[in-house]
């Protein structure tokens, strides 16, 4: 099966997810098949939430915590400033205590823990999987493209996310419990019914935000995830892993894109034996990448000799791609 | 307390039957309802442990969304430090 086929065939795999190493070109096939979907006239938003993010670099243009930018009819970029995001969060936390108890000052304590919180290290990702549910239940794209961050980051919040709901469980179960008490203090005491338990809500939302976030990712009549490698074994071992691992979360792999294939044909040319040593590894990697993926490899795209920047090279990319002549 | 429950009785029918059954009424339910408020803050003081433990140096999870529970907590954050922090002994309990 081709791309192509595969978009033809699933119309309704709407949010796109590239993984794999860095470096091995996420970023430019993210690009590729948001420039391509829009060219066939759907309206796509290619968003990434890596502080590294390269979206700006490849579309040169300064996009970075700006929102959602045009780039070209019918194509989006966004680049969500993680940091700035779980800052904003932590003032929103602030706000909402000094408004409700109409203190002129947060106490000392409290500030100290909203302080602290920034450097837990499962804060920025929990902040970027809710910065994704923030951009994807708005649904005002054909399709979302999602630069992953690194594939360490994604498989730790799908696992976080399942701990996070068993949690979930428990505590809500605890409140109910409590909220039985109130009502058998409330009858003891025939006061009138008691109060709506906030905290209960606010549980509610936070259950309902943890199982949207974790369900972009695993939704398979919605989610395509496919894998970009290249043909080096060490890649490709890494790969195989890594897609059982995200097996494991029920993360519909859709296919695997192997990048940077050197041109065979040119070995017949006389060429440094560097260079024709690299050919004949990569002739031995790919056939690895057949017998272990086989029909899941969707693409094969050749190393280009320049750097993949601007969209005129994203359109060069996307053709060979997609097997297809865009204009 | 009982006086007060007592006061607000619906039709009281007066008499010495009527002064007993709500003497009676207010004794066990004061006792009941006292125990059921010491359950619950027992509770609540549980329930902010889950949730804000890494206050105390217990990470119990991120804290991303637990964040969001802390406005709620406020009030009861100082006698729960105070009572989680207090140093018990088993002698505490038998007196």
């Amino acid at each position: 099966m081709s791309l192509v086929d595969f978009f033809e065939r699933y119309p309704n795999r709407r949010y796109l997810m590239y993984g794999g190493k860095g470096g091995l070109g996420k970023t430019t096939f993210s690009a590729a098949t948001a420039y391509y979907l829009a060219k066939k006239g759907k309206r796509v938003l290619v968003f990434s939430v890596d502080p590294q993010a390269s979206l700006s670099d490849i579309f040169e243009r300064d996009i970075f915590g700006k929102g959602n930018v045009e780039i070209m009819e019918n194509l989006f970029a966004c680049e969500v400033d993680a940091d700035k995001r779980v800052r904003d969060y932590q003032e929103e936390i602030r706000q909402k205590i000094i408004s409700m108890y109409g203190m002129k000052k947060i106490p000392e304590e409290i500030e100290d823990y909203i302080r602290a919180s920034s450097a837990e290290p499962a804060m920025e990702e929990s902040a970027i999987f809710d910065a994704v549910v923030d951009i994807v239940v708005k649904g005002d794209f054909d399709y979302y493209i999602y630069d992953l961050v690194p594939l360490g980051h994604a498989l730790y919040y799908l696992s976080m996310a399942s701990i996070y709901d068993a949690w979930l469980e428990k505590i809500t179960g605890l409140r109910e419990q409590m909220k039985e008490y109130d009502k058998a203090i409330a009858t003891m005491k025939r006061e009138e019914d008691t109060e709506q338990d906030e905290i209960y809500n606010e549980l509610m939302y936070i259950k309902d935000r943890i199982g949207s976030s974790s369900k972009i990712m695993t939704d398979t009549e919605k989610t395509a995830f496919f894998f970009v490698l290249t043909p080096e074994e060490m890649t490709i071992v890494d790969t195989e892993k890594a897609a059982q691992l995200f097996a494991k979360y029920k993360v519909p792999l859709s296919g695997y894109i192997v990048n940077r294939v050197i041109n065979r044909e040119l070995l017949k040319d006389n060429i440094p034996t560097y260079l024709k040593n690299r050919i004949e590894m990569q002739v031995g990697a790919l056939e690895m990448i057949d017998t272990k993926f086989g029909s899941s490899v969707l693409s094969a795209v050749p190393e280009f000799d320049s750097e993949i920047k601007g969209l005129d090279v994203i359109r060069d990319l996307a053709e060979v791609m997609f097997e297809e002549k865009l204009s | 307390m009982e006086e007060k429950k007592k006061g607000k009785k619906r039709k009281s029918t007066g008499g010495v039957l009527g002064f007993v059954r709500d003497f009676t009424y207010g004794m066990a339910t004061h006792g009941m309802a006292r125990h059921a408020l010491k359950q619950r803050s027992s509770m609540e003081h549980l329930f902010i442990l889950i949730t804000m433990g890494d206050m105390l140096g217990i990470p119990i999870l991120p804290p991303y969304y637990s964040l969001r529970l802390l406005p709620h907590v406020v009030p009861q954050i100082t006698t729960w430090k105070r009572r989680m922090l207090r140093e018990k002994d088993l002698m505490d309990s038998m007196y």
